[in-house]
């Protein structure tokens, strides 16, 4: 196991790395920008009438500070990674004077819950039905779920989102069509609170989980469809050992580690907000306070958003590296 | 010399074989685009094992060897497709084949009584898994004793097989190759089967392991009594282990008799060949090829197959074919040039 715990060590130092230069990207191209959040800053507040020019001078230091533009580039680069260690991400300027932190930490829960529960639904039963549709390449019933799943997976994604609000929120109204939960109830953990935010998820999870699943799906039946051909697989058959044993330890067991790692991708993903799902079902998460951030300049917003992503996708990769070898033990770790 | 047709099971010395094969017929069909194909892996061939001995069959590849164990072993998916024959098993009488049987029959008697070695058996363990778990999911179920017990019938049966028991608890890439042919064999004959299959058991091993792998199932037959149906390219293999000999060519059987008497006296112009084409201490004359390729089973030569290649070859060689004759106790031959008497 001394080997393992080399390989995690190592692995966890890659993760170090990859997050420094992805948040070091990020920082250089948000800085890029030709928009000065300073300027930006004064101009909407002396938009609403004269202010003394020295009053004006002494709001940009203040303001230069605040954004971590004070002093020399290298000043300001050391300044923001001492920030960053303490997730400050400094005020919003879309948002004056709420930090970013906390405009994060209220859009994450929303997106990571929602789109948390419909990957893994996605993925559970695409690979399942992918599995067995794989196997069981004679049944009708899967063959018709295969035709489904590869009818239904190139329809563009807003256009699904938008035909289920349509019936389910106009022809047959039984589903709220918008926002993350009822806005007429504290957010609080009381019952009915939950089954609002249940209600509200509904929409958006069915139309991530419809197209999901498609994907999940083709891809497990491919993997499946080679696997039953192995030598070992056959073999087993041949030997008459239960037909769900082999279903399982056999064929499944062998062709779940790319799944998993196409899993984990997409867990890592979730932080990055599903940006047209929350648009066209307005709920409240990551990837429409994203989109808002870029739209208004505020560029310390989405250097924030940026950073929890890479984050996520980093994390989800290293979890899955880490898992690997646990999963196939020809997998080795030198 | 008696020159009636015989069927097997009816030679003297038998009662009754373990398993006989009747005419057996199985052919490889597709139908690309239109264009039907029909490839006769194995037409028409007959013979019978019998209990506690080592059958051979050898012949060049694509003679249908494998093709005729699979058959046997019940291994049929398409495009593989049994067209016509029997294949009778003592332990499963009355269906004619493993899959005119019904499934519950044919789950009760696999692995128990007929256990089957695989061609390129290094790739038949799951990769994923630890030895153990294939004993237990191949032969668990069919022995119906404690896991406790059947864990120590595991390592007893191991040792026979000089392997360690602390291969159970290793996945098949750390073993060596002869070590997983090795396992594999005490997979195929753990539940003491009464025929056991092997399609090249010791392809792909070094000449040591070969002869190890030959020994431990020439010692496993000893034990156990299994009747052993061995499938080599091979005929140093069949000069070592089998009692008895078949010989194949372009999927059927042409020649059978003692392994002893197949190498002494060959009577066949193809086994001759086959016999003459072998090395010899102390013999320095160059070996001759055979002309020609084997035929091209989707459309073969009619009559006798190998009429093209024969330097015997008759008139009636071309159009019609050669029955399978017993031209002296316990050898069967299938050519006009032996059995004159068929030709004229």
């Amino acid at each position: 196991m001394s080997g393992y715990f080399a390989y995690v060590v190592r692995r966890l130092a890659q993760f170090v790395l990859v997050v420094f230069i992805g948040i070091n990207i990020a920082y250089v191209i948000t800085h890029a920008t030709p928009i000065d959040p300073v300027e930006q800053s004064i101009s909407v507040v002396t938009s609403f009438g004269n202010t003394a020019p020295d009053a004006i001078e002494k709001m940009r230091t203040s303001l230069r500070e605040l954004y971590g533009l004070g002093g020399s580039p290298v000043e300001q680069y050391l300044a923001f990674w001492k920030r960053i260690l303490r997730a400050d991400f400094g005020p919003s300027m879309s948002a004056f004077p709420t930090p970013v932190s906390t405009l994060i930490g209220r859009a994450l829960p929303w997106t990571a819950g929602l789109l948390a529960v419909s990957t893994i639904v996605a993925w559970g039963l695409g690979s399942l039905l992918g599995g067995l549709a794989g196997y069981y390449q004679e049944s009708r019933g899967l063959k018709l779920i295969g035709v489904i799943a590869i009818g239904v997976h190139p329809i563009p994604y807003y256009i699904l989102a938008l035909v289920l609000l349509i019936v389910f929120g106009f022809l047959w109204p039984v589903l709220p069509i918008t926002g993350g939960a009822a806005m007429n109830l504290p957010q609080a953990p009381t019952f009915d609170f939950i089954v609002s935010v249940m209600q509200h998820a509904v929409l958006p999870a069915l139309s991530l989980i419809l197209i999901g699943v498609g994907s999940w799906f083709l891809g497990m039946r491919a993997l499946v469809s080679h696997v039953v051909t192995e030598d070992y697989v056959v073999y087993a058959e041949l030997a008459g050992v239960r037909p769900w044993r082999v279903l399982s330890s056999y064929v499944m067991r062998n062709a779940l580690p790319p799944q998993l790692t196409g899993l984990a991708m997409s867990l890592g993903g979730i932080f990055n907000g599903a940006v047209i799902t929350e648009k066209v079902f307005g709920y409240p998460g990551v990837g429409s306070l994203l989109v808002d951030a870029v739209y208004a300049g505020d560029y310390g917003l989405v250097l924030g958003v940026t950073t929890v992503s890479i984050l996520g996708v980093s994390t989800g990769v290293l979890v899955i590296d880490l898992l690997y070898p646990l999963l196939d033990p020809r997998v080795k770790v030198t | 010399m008696t020159q009636a047709e015989t069927m097997p099971g009816e030679l003297p010395d038998d009662a009754q074989p373990i398993l006989s094969v009747r005419d057996l017929q199985a052919h490889f069909r597709t139908d690309r685009f239109g264009v039907k194909r029909d490839v006769k892996a194995v037409d028409g061939v007959s013979f019978a094992v019998r209990r506690g001995e080592i059958y051979g069959l050898a012949g060049e590849s694509s003679s249908g060897k494998t093709t005729l164990v699979r058959t046997i072993a019940g291994a049929v998916k398409p495009p593989l497709d049994v067209v016509g024959g029997r294949v009778d098993f003592a332990f499963l009488p009355g269906y004619g084949g493993l899959r005119r049987a019904p499934a519950a029959e044919v789950a009760r008697i696999r692995w128990r009584h007929l256990s089957y070695i695989m061609q390129g058996s290094m790739n038949v363990l799951n990769p994923v898994r630890r030895l153990r778990s294939a004993f237990v999911d191949f032969a668990y179920p069919h022995i119906g004793e404690s896991r406790k017990q059947f864990e120590q019938d595991v390592v007893a049966h191991l040792a026979r097989l000089k392997l360690d028991p602390s291969v159970l608890a290793a996945y098949p890439h750390e073993l060596s190759g002869g070590m997983r042919q090795r396992a594999t064999i005490a997979l195929a004959t753990i539940c003491r089967p009464d025929v056991i299959l092997a399609d090249e058991p010791t392809t792909a091993l070094d000449v040591v392991v070969q002869k190890e792998v030959l020994a431990m199932i020439s010692g496993i037959r000893r034990e156990i009594g299994s009747s052993v149906v061995l499938v080599s390219h091979d005929l140093g293999v069949h000069a070592q282990v089998t009692d008895r000999l078949g010989i194949m060519y372009a999927g059927r059987l042409i020649e059978e008799a003692a392994t002893v008497e197949i190498f002494r006296n060959p009577l066949h112009p193809y086994t001759r060949h086959l016999i003459s084409s072998l090395p010899r201490i102390g013999d320095d004359v160059p070996r001759k090829g055979l002309e020609g390729a084997p035929p091209n089973l989707a459309d073969p030569p009619p009559g006798c197959r190998f009429h093209p290649r024969c330097p015997l070859a008759m008139e009636i060689c071309r159009h019609k074919v050669p029955a399978t004759l017993e031209t002296a106790p316990g050898h069967r031959i299938a050519c006009f040039a032996v059995n004159r008497s068929e030709a004229a």
